[in-house]
């Protein structure tokens, strides 16, 4: 368990950012409304971005693992975005299951 | 290549790079467990909808303070807002390290100066000397009468 957090852990202790920081700016400038964003939020989103992926991965393996897989699926992440309100944002992106009923009208199309 | 980072060329597929997100995915992951593909590339759009929330979630902040541009504090308050408050915690530490980062690059820059054990007086009169030595030399070299603009640029080329 160690080891996999080595990275995070070790750019949390030199002040750094796994992500490029250009890159988040130029995503972050997609919002029109923003008029600035200074370089030490930058950053912050950045890692705040880092500890997202980690809770996501975690929380999605949990999954797997209750399914007894050793592959994190799909299904496992649409099921942790479900059971955790702070990602009610990300319910357009990750529809839940899409039931056979829907696959079979779509085929209709 | 191009003169970005290579980045995509299309503004619609803006995210963050493929190969960094992957890597920080593996090294998370248990050492018994990987993650599917398909998986991999919607915690990448996952990522860049995170992204978003969180800056326009700053921008409002920032917004309310009557301010332009986003600030960490904003940046810190949209997280406890957002039901994200458990990161903040972890974002401080990084974020006192980073401060500390930014004054040591300050610090670096100015000790040049500092180093040379001079004051700002000396290092003036020292440079003026320079000027003075320098404007002889030119003029003994000229025979001719000296002109009036005695800018000392003119005679002083070296550093």
């Amino acid at each position: 368990m160690a080891a996999s957090e080595a990275n995070t852990v070790a750019a949390a202790a030199t002040g750094t950012s796994n992500l490029p920081a250009a890159r988040v700016r130029r995503i972050i400038k997609e919002d029109k409304d923003i008029f600035a964003c200074g370089s030490e939020s930058l950053f912050l989103i950045s890692r705040a971005t880092e500890y997202f992926i980690d809770s996501l991965v975690r929380e999605s393996y949990e999954f797997s693992r209750l399914d007894k897989r050793k592959t994190v699926q799909y299904k496992d992440m649409a099921k942790a975005v479900q059971s955790i309100e702070q990602y009610d944002f990300l319910a357009d992106i990750i529809p839940p299951t899409v039931s056979v009923r829907k696959l079979a009208t779509t085929e209709t199309q | 290549m191009s003169d970005y980072e290579g980045g995509p060329a299309n503004e619609d597929d803006l995210s963050l790079p493929r190969a960094t997100v992957y890597k920080l995915i593996a090294e998370m992951m248990p050492e018994d467990i990987v993650c599917a593909k398909d998986t991999r590339d919607l915690l990448l759009e996952c990522c860049n909808e995170f992204i978003h929330l969180i800056a326009s979630e700053s921008n409002d902040v920032c917004e309310k303070e009557a301010k332009k541009t986003i600030a960490a504090e904003h940046v810190l308050t949209a997280l406890q807002d957002l039901g994200f408050g458990k990161y903040v915690t972890e974002v401080q530490e990084a974020y006192d390290e980073h401060r500390k980062q930014q004054t040591k690059d300050r610090g670096r820059k100015s000790t040049k100066l500092s180093q040379l054990g001079m004051s700002e007086e000396e290092l003036l009169r020292s440079q003026e000397l320079l000027f003075a030595e320098a404007r002889m030399r030119f003029q003994s070299q000229t025979s001719q009468a000296p002109s009036n603009d005695s800018t000392p640029a003119s005679a002083n080329s070296t550093h």
